[in-house]
């Protein structure tokens, strides 16, 4: 049996870590209302950019050229080379939230790997880069500090690399993961292709219905690229959002199960304490009682 | 007297969303009015201001860095990066053109074209 002072250290710390607990889960609530509400207002931007990109691209394809020429609608072309971008947090505390944008990541490159397609990785978020660090698994590119606070220009940095890439033909494909928020109790990974993109996505269909859309530029593809640039730059900077939120409630499901998982310990350990004092008190009785027995 | 929608997107949410009775927009080919009717047309904006002529007839000045603008016959949509609203009272405008002016010039464009930018904004303010 642990002495009376021990379990009361025990108690007191376990009250301590409590404290903690509860603090992180009040500041990633209000933090994920802060996230919510940014992810709300990003949302009407992106679609009102995809109403833009799927007009156009619609007019595209009533002219002569071919959507799948444009390097950035091909889709017809097995890839080669894949690019892995995937966003796990800077902090942990958060319950399996960066574990299983990870695995899922392991995951694709094994499938990826099995099909004889070179996987090339670009992390964003320090616990990402830290695993696979650790398992000495290369990165092409990595950026820590940018999930915890989405940065549009930082993120647009990073993305037009990968852009470039892509474009120039040192990759295929370029595959987003990323864990992302669905409500405060559900986060779900999220695998988006976002180059090159389906142009069924937009909703673009092979029968174009005419419409008297003048463009000016008077250039199609140049007007398209700079639409499509700002598309996956915005993209991005959604996912990083979306994951940011995730992330907020990812970790504030974790302490309060943790403040709660403490309350407990501090229950079991009062038990024993008090059961301690008692024996102690027994103890102690007996001695005075057998003491006075003797004396007689 | 007509009217038309105008709407002005950013990422970081909606800056403006109301009837107008005409906007000039400054385009990548050059400055341009859109009145209601206006034909079908999508465009890249150039850094600049965007002049609203409102419903209640009052001019205001949104200043953008880079976008879009799609127009058609009832809507006008502008989706830009960045943009600031100069509104509200005198105080406010005044914090207004000072972001406006920080928003132009981290849009990396020549001299001459912040400096018409922010004339044009006092003026209408004046």
């Amino acid at each position: 049996m642990a002495s009376l002072k021990d379990i009361q250290r025990k108690i007191k710390s376990v009250k301590n870590t409590q404290k903690t607990t509860r603090a992180m889960k009040l500041v990633s609530s209000a933090k994920l209302r802060r996230t919510e509400e940014l992810a709300k207002k990003s949302k009407v931007y992106a679609n009102k950019l995809n109403e833009l990109i799927n007009e156009i691209a619609q007019k595209m394809c009533e002219s002569e050229s071919n959507l799948s020429d444009t390097p950035y609608f091909n889709t017809t072309e097995a890839p080669k080379v894949v690019d892995i971008v995937f966003i796990t947090a800077d902090k942990g505390l958060c319950g399996g939230f960066n574990s299983q944008t990870i695995k899922r990541v392991n995951k694709l490159m094994a499938k990826y790997k099995e099909e004889g397609i070179e996987v090339r990785l670009r992390a964003i978020g320090r616990k990402g880069i830290d695993y696979f660090r650790f398992n000495s698994i290369s990165m092409l590119n990595q950026i820590a500090g940018l999930s915890s606070s989405p940065d549009f220009e930082k993120s647009s940095e990073f993305i037009q690399e990968v852009a470039s890439d892509f474009i120039e033909g040192r990759t295929n494909r370029v595959v987003v993961v990323n864990n992302g928020y669905v409500n405060m109790i559900t986060q779900a990974i999220r695998e988006n292709q976002l180059l090159p993109i389906d142009p069924i996505k937009f909703g673009v269909t092979e029968t174009c219905s005419s419409s008297d859309l003048e463009l000016e530029p008077d250039d199609n593809d140049a007007l398209l690229e700079v639409l499509i640039k700002r598309y996956i730059e915005f993209s991005i900077y959604y996912a990083l959002i979306d994951s940011l939120a995730a992330e907020h409630s990812a970790r504030m499901q974790a302490m309060d199960s943790a403040t709660n998982n403490a309350k407990d310990m501090v229950h079991q350990l009062s038990i024993s304490y008090n059961k301690a004092r008692q024996e102690a008190i027994t103890t102690e009785l007996i001695e005075i009682i057998s003491g006075m027995e003797s004396m007689k | 007297m007509e009217f038309f929608k105008l709407e002005i997107v950013t990422p970081e949410g909606v800056i403006f969303d109301n009837n107008v009775k005409q906007v000039t927009l400054p385009g990548s080919e050059g400055e341009f009015g859109v009145l209601p009717g206006h034909a079908t047309l999508v465009s890249l904006l150039d850094t600049g201001v965007i002049v609203i002529d409102n419903a209640e007839g009052k001019e205001i000045a949104v200043a953008i860095n880079s976008g879009y603008v799609k127009v058609d016959e009832e809507k006008t949509l502008c989706i830009v990066e960045g943009a600031v609203a100069i509104s509200g009272d005198d105080n406010e405008i005044a914090a207004a053109i000072e972001a406006a002016k920080k928003l132009l010039k981290s849009a990396e464009t020549t001299n001459a074209t912040i400096a018409t930018a922010v004339s044009k904004i006092e003026k209408i303010k004046g």
